[in-house]
């Protein structure tokens, strides 16, 4: 009886534990994005203050090729909007993680109490 | 995601510290240096980029008509240099960011490097201030965590 709840015991800690590393590594692909928003929004502002005829430059290894003020706005507008829906499944993600979480610890806790009680039963047992 | 402030806000509960337990404080305490530590961080990382807008800036500052058509050396790498010179030092390219380079000529530049300086010493002046609020909170916490340790019945 005791070994069994055992087994459950560290059966739900194993998961527990894999949840927790999964919503550590979401947290940090989120700050990823975070950066990486922040980023090309200052980039946009910055493309936005040129006058239409500035000259824009895009480093492709080595070299920078001139591109069309137009097109790099685009561009970075595009990557925006990629990257505010990457934003939005990431946090879902993270909801998710979150609340599996919360399960698991209630779980664990109910697992735990159950043990407790075994234990001294088996102690008076004993 | 949870957060603490000593000022309240509408979306947030109060809690009056003195009715947690020492494990809730303790644990309260540790998130707390938790943020504090990426404060930090960030303080360091915005400093220095400050200062490299600083020093482009500065850079800048030495461009004027003399300067058309001096020696320079050109660095290859980081231990190779070849001899150039200067032509056109009416305009340069900024790194504005994710792989995009802008010609600008040197007042734009300048206003440039000094909008970015004026923006990061921003932004370290917004973390010292939440840094400074979230230690105080700290503080009020460990001293708390010590009245209740002496209240303890002396084993």
């Amino acid at each position: 009886m005791t070994e069994d709840l055992q087994r459950k015991f560290q059966n739900e800690l194993t998961n527990f534990k894999s949840n927790q590393k999964e919503l550590h590594k979401t947290i940090q692909a989120r700050k990823l994005l975070d950066s990486q928003l922040n980023e090309n929004t200052v980039v946009k502002e910055e493309l936005n203050l040129l006058p239409p005829d500035g000259k824009v430059y895009k480093s492709v290894g080595p070299v920078l090729i001139k591109t069309e003020l137009v097109e790099a706005k685009q561009n970075v507008n595009k990557r925006i909007d990629y990257i505010n829906k990457e934003l939005k499944k990431v946090d879902e993600l993270i909801a998710s993680l979150e609340k599996k979480m919360d399960g698991h610890t209630e779980s664990l806790q109910k697992l735990q109490h159950q043990l407790q009680q075994a234990q001294v039963k088996a102690a008076l047992h004993a | 995601m949870a957060q603490i402030s000593s000022t309240e806000q509408p979306h947030m509960k109060q809690i009056d510290l003195s009715t947690l337990s020492i494990q809730q404080l303790s644990t309260l305490k540790q998130q707390l240096d938790q943020e504090l530590d990426v404060f930090k961080d960030s303080l360091t990382s915005l400093k220095g980029a400050q200062q490299k807008f600083q020093n482009s800036h500065e850079t800048l500052e030495s461009f004027n008509d003399e300067i058309e058509g001096k020696d320079i050396l050109v660095p290859l790498s980081g231990s190779i240099y070849v001899p150039g010179k200067l032509v056109d030092t009416s305009s340069v390219i900024i790194d504005i960011g994710t792989k995009y380079y802008v010609e600008k000529d040197l007042p734009a530049a300048k206003d440039y490097f000094q909008r970015k300086t004026k923006f990061v010493s921003e932004q370290m002046e917004k973390i010292q201030y939440l840094g400074l609020e979230k230690s105080k909170i700290r503080d009020a916490i460990i001293e708390i965590i010590q009245i209740k340790l002496n209240q303890q019945p002396q084993a």
